[in-house]
């Protein structure tokens, strides 16, 4: 059981937690990540520590509010309560090298997984770019990436209450390969990393590979254990089947099936709605 | 008391079981056990083999003393608590998970194989027996009175060992070193102890509560259990060392293998893990109660026929699709229990055998639609493993199936070997052991399937109670040397 210490909404959708779990704290690298389970009748879902303490055993979690488990904790979770279940660190660190000059995106909620990469990269003697575009209401982590990095660069794109939500998304791509390609082509790059939806990566990476920069990207399949147990994070890569969780979550962008894999990440979606109506309707009528 | 003539009565005394249309709708246990009257009736058909040539006990891999746990329950026909009481101690002298071995065991391949009275008749329906006495002491609080007994009471004086997965190696190596007085840690990475017995094998074989249960008992003794804990990532096997006096590794052999054929990564193509995680873990079939998600279709193919293909096309059934297992041998070559088959079986489940998968076709949204098959034809030789060989035919079937489930094996997880150099392994990935099961870094031991590849419960709990002696020896050396 790990204790909430903190929890704050630091953007719209976008929930911060800290939480006290030394045995994660103790060993984390960035890239890796951990799996948690929420409540006791709750699934287990992957996220990534952000920010972390060895000495106090603490971590940060940053949760972009996407679907019934992650919107129950944002409703039901408090500062003092605890979350039953948190394993890791899991996966592989990503590379700690000196690339040169990188550029490392997060779209959406994505950004918070870059910030420790990033961070850790500029550390080293890197020098780091990063680039955020979301919507205007969820820029997350500014302040905290303007001090870590050489240049921080947010694009908002404001959300057009006429349009859908996939609607709304097509303008969040649109701006996120738009802007890719007028970075690189004014200025080179040694080495490109994305983090976020699988479709908006391979959009990044159709434009990064016109101009033939090496792109790392970390991949976000369906996880269960997250422990190399199941296979539901399989992926293909480089033309051999391998485990997300065990074998990645960071892979050469050039060896990546995106067709499969974006397939696959909608396999729950008609779920993923009943669980969430189910929630929505068990709040409404318990009159929250 | 003494019978003037034994009389012998072939017929086993039959366990009650839940019919096959209340069953295949939900996910209660199959099998509801003898009560005390009708295991005194099947105890009194052994006839009590001298336990120095008993071929039972030889034919159990922890040689629990059958006869003797089978005399307990006669020599006290008016007092079923006293009775219970007395056979339970002799089978926890050998084996402390004796709710989960009278249920999940082969025993037809085992204890029961060459009982004497299966020349005459049936065999003596000894994992039934010992299942009762299991579900009698624990629902009649027998269990506790007895536990005082096992304890080491030394509270862990004697030298403290990590245990690596509670699986059924892993319990019994920590439940054993309890026993003797030291101070055991087990390091379990999920978030539930008991490995395959919780997130593998179905409710409807093994409830889980009786194996919540069963682990109660340990933690009773003294044996601590982190969850959440992945060595080789949360902390090192070095870093064990440093810490424990001896570390046993019983992480099992829990990484899936998939089939090297075109349209692997189709949507609802499940690797029996996942599947059964989902269902046993997580118990998917109560979403949206629970928050797991499983997605099923109306017809569903398992590929495979061991226990772990059963297992899943019986769940699958529960969910409400129509099942087929389809396997490359013939019937006679399937490895799963023979009672598992003959429930898939009255259950409705279908099979096609003969046939080899070698494409999964998907639909225009990715998602599968049939199974591509080759024929097979078995030969008259056998391979190293004692399976007879099969050839192609050339000729091909397709079976509709908008579900698949790939059951065709598993090997162990590679996360200690990687991590930790100095662990020698086999090409196939299980651990390097000597015969005190010690691996290749001095202190270090291992057992189950981490080190047979797939195999059974009992082995696995065998295993952990050889290695308990082992690291006792070991630890009691190397204080005698210090
Ligand atoms: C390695 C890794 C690190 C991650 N780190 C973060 C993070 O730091 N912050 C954050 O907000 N999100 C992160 N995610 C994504 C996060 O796991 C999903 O947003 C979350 O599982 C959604 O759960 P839900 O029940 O609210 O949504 P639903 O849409 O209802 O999800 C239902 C099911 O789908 C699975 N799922 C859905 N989307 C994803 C996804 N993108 N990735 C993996 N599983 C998914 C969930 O495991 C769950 O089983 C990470 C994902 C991975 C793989
Ligand atoms: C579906 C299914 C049905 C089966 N049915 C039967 C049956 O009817 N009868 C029978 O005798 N056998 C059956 N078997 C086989 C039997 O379950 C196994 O042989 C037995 O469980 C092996 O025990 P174990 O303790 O070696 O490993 P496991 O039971 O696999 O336990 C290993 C544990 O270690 C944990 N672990 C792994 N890596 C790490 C790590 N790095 N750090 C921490 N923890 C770790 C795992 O999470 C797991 O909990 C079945 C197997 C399956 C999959
Ligand atoms: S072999 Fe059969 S009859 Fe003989 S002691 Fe064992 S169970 Fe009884
Ligand atoms: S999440 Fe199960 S193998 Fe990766």
């Amino acid at each position: 059981m790990y204790k909430i210490l903190e929890k704050k909404e630091i953007a719209m959708r976008n929930t911060w937690y800290k939480v006290h779990a030394p045995h994660v704290a103790r060993k984390v690298q960035p890239g890796q990540f951990v799996i948690i389970r929420a409540f006791e009748n709750g699934e287990r879902i992957p996220l990534t520590p952000v920010m972390w303490d060895r000495e106090d055993g603490w971590i940060v979690l940053v949760v972009f509010t996407r679907g019934r488990t992650t919107m129950r904790m944002a409703a039901e979770l408090k500062e003092g309560d605890e979350i039953l279940n948190i394993a890791g660190p899991l996966g592989n660190p990503v590379p700690m090298k000196k690339f040169g000059k990188i550029l490392a995106i997060g779209a959406y909620t994505g950004i918070v997984e870059v910030f420790p990469i990033a961070k850790a990269w500029q550390e080293l003697g890197n020098d780091v770019t990063t680039l955020n575009v979301t919507f205007e209401p969820m820029v997350v982590l500014k302040e905290e990436l303007e001090g870590a990095v050489s240049r921080h660069i947010v694009e908002p794109v404001p959300i057009d209450p006429n349009l859908d939500f996939p609607a709304n998304m097509r303008n969040v791509t649109k701006r996120l390969t738009e802007k890719v390609h007028e970075m690189l082509e004014k200025e080179g790059f040694d080495l490109v990393f994305m983090v976020g939806p699988a479709g908006d990566q391979r959009a990044v990476f159709n434009v990064v590979k016109e101009f033939g920069v090496p792109m790392k990207v970390d991949l976000h399949p369906i996880m269960v254990d997250g422990t190399g147990m199941c296979g539901a994070c399989r992926v293909t890569v480089g033309g051999e089947v391998k485990f997300a969780c065990i074998d990645g979550p960071e892979f050469d962008a050039y060896q990546v099936a995106w067709d499969e894999l974006i397939a696959r990440s909608g396999y729950y979606t008609d779920l993923e709605a009943k669980a969430m109506q189910e929630y929505m309707k068990a709040l409404q009528g318990g009159g929250q | 008391m003494a019978r003037a003539k034994p009389k012998l009565i072939k017929e086993r005394v039959p366990t009650p079981e839940v019919p096959v249309e209340e069953r295949v709708r939900s996910f209660v246990e199959v099998n509801l056990g003898y009560d005390f009257a009708s295991a005194l009736k099947e105890a009194e058909r052994c006839i009590q083999c001298p336990p120095e040539y008993a071929p039972c006990i030889k034919g159990c891999p922890v040689h629990i003393n059958i006869p003797g746990f089978i005399r307990a329950l006669r020599e006290n026909p008016d007092n079923p608590d006293e009775a219970v009481k007395n056979a339970l101690r002799v089978i926890w002298n050998d084996n402390t998970l004796p709710a989960v071995t009278g249920r999940v065991c082969p025993q037809e391949e085992q204890c029961e194989a060459p009982c004497v009275m299966g020349k005459v008749g049936e065999p003596i329906n000894i994992g039934k027996l010992e299942r009762f006495v299991a579900d009698y002491a624990r629902k009649h609080g027998i269990e506790e009175a007895l536990l005082r007994e096992f304890m080491g009471g030394n509270g862990g004086m004697k030298g403290k060992v990590a245990v690596v997965g509670s699986g059924p190696a892993g319990l019994t190596c920590a439940g054993e070193l309890a026993k003797m007085g030291y101070k055991v840690t087990i390091f379990e990475a999920l978030h539930k102890p008991g490995g395959v017995l919780i997130y593998g094998i179905p409710e409807f074989r093994l409830p889980k509560e009786i194996l919540e249960k069963e682990i109660a008992k340990l933690r009773e003794l003294g044996v601590e259990i982190k969850l959440d804990y992945i060595v080789g990532k949360t902390v090192t096997l070095e870093e064990l060392l440093e810490e424990y006096d001896a570390v046993f590794i019983g992480t099992g052999a829990g990484t899936p293998k998939l089939l090297n054929i075109p349209g692997i990564l189709l949507d609802r193509i499940y690797t029996a893990n996942e599947f059964l995680t989902r269902i046993n873990l997580m118990k998917a079939y109560l979403f949206p109660e629970y928050d797991e998600p499983i997605a099923i279709g109306k017809k569903t193919i398992v590929i495979g026929a061991g226990n772990t293909a059963m297992d899943a096309a019986r769940s699958a059934l529960r969910l409400g699709t129509e099942v087929t297992i389809a396997y490359r041998r013939g019937r006679e070559d399937m490895t799963a229990r023979i009672e598992e088959i003959q429930h898939a079986e009255e259950e409705g489940v279908k099979f096609e055998f003969f046939v080899n998968p070698v494409e999964f076709i998907g639909d225009e949204n990715g998602k599968v639609k049939a199974v591509k098959f080759e024929k097979m034809r078995p030969l008259d030789e056998r391979d190293s493993r004692g399976k007879r060989k099969i050839v192609g035919t050339g000729e091909y079937i397709t079976l509709e199936a908008d579900t698949v489930i790939i059951a065709i094996g598993l090997e162990p997880n590679r996360i200690i070997s990687e991590e930790a150099t100095g662990l020698k392994t086999n090409s196939d990935g299980t651990l390097v052991v000597d015969e005190n099961l010690m691996t290749s870094i001095p202190g270090v031991f291992a057992g189950g399937d981490a080190i047979r590849g797939e195999a059974t419960v009992i082995l696995a709990m065998g295993d952990g109670k050889k290695a308990a002696k082992a690291i006792h020896n070991y630890i009691q050396a190397k204080k005698a040397n210090a």
